[in-house]
């Protein structure tokens, strides 16, 4: 499998994940026109990659400045995925990166990893 | 002709700083959204926080109009007619919205608000994420989830009314205070 870019747009984020690196990363913004839309390929990369992975780290690193309710609820299927393959013994890490100015990214930040029970979920201030 | 004049002053006495009508698309999101922002965290009492949740509010609102709006160009269109307004009232920034939605949507619209109005923080909060967590119902395209995300970031109980405009249709405004 190839690695997957996709170029931030001003509504959506950088999504730069590296197979090779096992390092995942997305960036910016998310309120895409079309959620559903945006998210498939990589959701389609992830099931792939997780299922190739074997004892390497992953880390996943999320700094996203806003996100809207559609995305937030795709964020959620993508920790859910990670938090099925590391129940599965993947070793995994989330770093959620926030800007200490931005009171609501990190709010979202400690609610999603509240919600996380066998998946690392690290809150870093920026 | 007509002038604008009485319009604008009407906005202004109302505290109205931006306001749009008409259809609405993505790029409106975009291009209001980012003028926005600046203009709320720039400035000597800018902030960066309020700009953000006045955003967030501006962006729920606007997809709820093109999503929602029963006033489109065609049944498929991505742009839905409808308003959504910013302003600010004895330094509580306000977004109002409103579109045209069928009379049958009346009801099921107003128990969903009336519910999260008697919520508290608490409530709300595992609300929105059991929400999340389910799985997409029906014809929301995840507004359920965007209703909740607006009441937990509304200072005041969300407001809203209906107003009838004919046998088929309902005009739905809501008020969001930050």
């Amino acid at each position: 499998m190839e690695n997957l870019y996709i170029e931030a747009t001003k509504s959506s984020p950088e999504i730069d994940f590296n197979k090779d690196t096992n390092t995942l990363s997305v960036k910016g913004e998310s309120y895409p026109e079309n959620t559903a839309q945006f998210y498939e390929p990589v959701f389609e990369w992830l099931e792939s990659y997780l299922e190739e992975l074997e004892d390497a780290q992953v880390n996943v690193n999320m700094e996203l400045i806003y996100f809207n309710s559609s995305s937030s609820k795709a964020l959620m299927d993508i920790f859910d995925t990670l938090e099925e393959a590391s129940e599965d013994g993947k070793n995994i890490v989330v770093n959620w990166i926030y800007d200490e100015d931005n009171d609501a990214a990190l709010e979202y930040g400690e609610e999603f990893a509240e919600d996380m029970e066998s998946l690392t979920f690290n809150l870093i201030e920026k | 002709m007509i002038s604008l004049y009485n319009y604008k002053q009407d906005l202004k006495e109302q505290g109205i700083i931006f306001s749009f009508s008409g259809p609405m698309s993505h790029d409106i999101i975009e291009g209001i959204g980012s003028a926005i922002r600046i203009k709320i965290s720039e400035g000597e009492n800018g902030d960066k926080n309020i700009a953000l949740k006045v955003f967030s509010i501006f962006v729920e609102q606007v997809e709820n109009v093109i999503n929602y709006s029963v006033e489109k160009d065609s049944i498929d269109s991505d742009m839905g007619f409808g308003i959504v307004v910013v302003g600010k009232k004895d330094d509580i920034y306000f977004i109002s919205g409103g579109n045209k939605i069928p009379n049958e949507k009346v009801e099921k619209l107003e128990t969903m608000l009336s519910n999260l109005i008697a919520m508290d923080k608490e409530e709300l909060k595992a609300f929105y994420k059991e929400r999340r967590k389910a799985a997409k119902e029906g014809d929301s395209k995840g507004a359920g989830i965007g209703f909740i995300e607006m009441a937990r970031k509304s200072t005041k109980p969300i407001e809203y009314n209906f107003i009838p405009v004919d046998d088929e249709y309902s005009f739905f405004t809501i008020k969001i205070s930050i």
